[in-house]
């Protein structure tokens, strides 16, 4: 009983794959201007051995990675910032929420006009897309500590600094953890959407350029490389984490 | 260090009116003194717990832990909960050691005493798993350890075995006892189930409900190791099964309005019957 499922949770996405592989490979022999799976992933491969498309790929897995880093500190900081200080609540909550509400490729206009055609304006448009959902998580995890987890704390002897370090925060670490990953989905769109309007070296900026020229096939591969890597990051890291987390927080 | 309460009552706010949970509560546990607290669910026994660790007040009355009124909760006053309240994050060591950390001891200090108190629930093989990997009896092993390595002068405990099975539960009763041999700490202990608190306590406080009062004071002159089937201990559980009888049918009454009959709680029924009960 337990092994049926554990299998076909296994076979399920496989299953998927090739459905999705073969609806692909069908469409493209019934209409000629599609390109087929075969081809999108053998121009990918091809892609990936030309240096010029090595570093505009570089160069996106570079500002992801800044963009991220600072989203982390902003985000957690922020979020435990205004779980702890009510002032902060007060005057900056309502911030946290609205900078939540907007997209992450709204935030592109904005970063142009500060930052022009530059690198920088694309981390910060990750940075903003991708920082409300961390702080807000945070936040939420940091005012849900369990009652009696709190009063067992509290018996023990830990009050003001000690408490929050040592029992809210871990406390929250479910929460904050469900917001790393969002935060990470979110910030790799911004990412994209920065890229294409600032035309700053990278995938994005390669969509747009295969565009422009109506490659097509070039546009797909690019796509399924985005898909791919977004997947591959949620997966192997963040789910992971996740798991890793919710079972020995007791939540799974 | 003794406890006492002296004419406490404790109300709660709800839905705009005071509910009260305690009426006139007064009650001592001389220092060393092994004492349980029998009664129905929802009697306010918890709440008499929660009154001496700090972490609620009284509405009147005052609440005395070595004749110095309690203001807040106090690592000299530790309670092992029901649910063993471990914290998830830190291993079994970690949490053992919590307390010693908020107090600052050394490293080397805190795991020393950590493992001491460990040993002493048969845990020390298990010193690196975490909580969610272990049973709901080692879970209570922890939690007793966990307050225990603080070295409290009060040791309250909220029916701490009511969620175990039979067996885990008289295993860990008897640990208990030998843990309290040994260190002497005050001990209150609340439990719902007669036989535990005959078996255990020096004194056995019957708490009625709605509002709670003491109803009873038992005292049990029996040595320990005690014998489930001693007659003085079948008799006053026979007493206390007598007094809590009217009470569970009174709380059942108010919750369901109508009126339960309990036949194996009547003072005429032979204790044979009356022992296998746990109110």
């Amino acid at each position: 009983m337990v092994l049926v499922p554990r299998r076909a949770a296994f076979l399920k996405p496989v299953l998927a794959l090739v459905l999705l592989g073969g609806l692909w490979e069908l469409t493209a022999r019934l209409i000629p201007a599609w390109p087929g799976p075969g081809h999108v992933i053998g121009l990918l491969g091809g892609n990936l051995l030309k240096p010029e498309f090595q570093s505009a790929l570089l160069g996106s897995v570079r500002r992801m990675v800044i963009g991220y880093l600072l989203v982390m500190a902003v985000g957690i900081g922020g979020g435990l910032l205004l779980g702890r200080v009510p002032l902060v609540d007060q005057v900056l909550g309502s911030f946290a929420v609205a900078l939540h509400a907007i997209p992450g490729a709204a935030w592109v206009p904005l970063s142009i006009v500060w930052f022009g055609m530059t690198e920088r304006a694309v981390i910060f448009t990750i940075l903003l897309g991708a920082a409300g959902i961390l702080i807000v998580d945070t936040d939420t995890g940091i005012r849900e500590v369990p009652p009696l987890i709190s009063r067992a704390a509290r018996t023990m002897g830990a009050t003001g600094v000690k408490y929050f370090w040592f029992v809210v925060v871990p406390a929250a670490i479910p929460k904050i953890v469900s917001g790393l990953r969002l935060a990470w989905a979110f910030g790799w769109r911004a990412l994209m959407a920065g890229e294409l309007l600032t035309s700053v070296s990278g995938l994005g900026q390669q969509l747009s350029a295969v565009a422009k020229t109506g490659q097509l096939d070039q546009l797909l591969a690019l796509m399924l490389l985005i898909a791919v890597i977004g997947v591959a990051v949620d997966g192997l890291i963040f789910k992971r984490l996740e798991h890793i987390v919710r079972v020995r927080w007791g939540l799974a | 260090m003794h406890v006492e309460l002296r004419q406490v009552h404790k109300s709660f706010a709800h839905n705009g009116s005071a509910i009260e949970v305690l009426q006139d509560i007064n009650l001592t546990v001389a220092e060393g003194e092994f004492v349980c607290l029998v009664g129905p669910s929802g009697c306010g026994k918890s709440t008499i717990i929660n009154l001496i660790a700090g972490l609620e007040h009284p509405t009147s009355g005052e609440v005395l832990v070595g004749g110095r009124p309690v203001t807040g909760p106090d690592p000299s006053r530790t309670v092992v909960f029901q649910d063993a309240a471990l914290f998830p994050w830190l291993s079994v060591l970690g949490n053992v050691e919590f307390g010693l950390r908020i107090a600052g001891l050394p490293k080397d200090t805190r795991r020393a005493r950590a493992m001491e108190y460990l040993r002493l629930v048969h845990l020390s093989k298990f010193v690196h798993a975490y909580p969610h990997q272990l049973s709901g009896g080692m879970k209570q092993r922890v939690a007793i350890a966990r307050a225990l390595a603080l070295q409290p002068a009060i040791f309250l405990l909220d029916e701490p075995f009511a969620a175990l099975d039979a067996q885990t539960r008289a295993v860990l009763q008897n640990e208990l006892l030998e843990i309290w041999e040994l260190a002497r700490p005050t001990i209150l202990f609340v439990t719902h189930n007669v036989r535990e608190a005959t078996g255990l306590a020096d004194r056995v406080y019957v708490i009625s409900s709605r509002p709670g009062q003491i109803r009873d004071i038992q005292a049990i002159h029996v040595a320990r190791p005690r014998h489930a089937e001693d007659p003085i201990l079948l008799a006053c559980q026979h007493k206390i099964l007598g007094l809590l009888g009217d009470e569970i049918e009174k709380v059942l009454r108010e919750e369901l309005g109508e009126t339960v009959h309990f036949p194996e709680a009547q003072h005429a029924s032979p204790p044979e019957q009356a022992r296998g009960m746990h109110i």
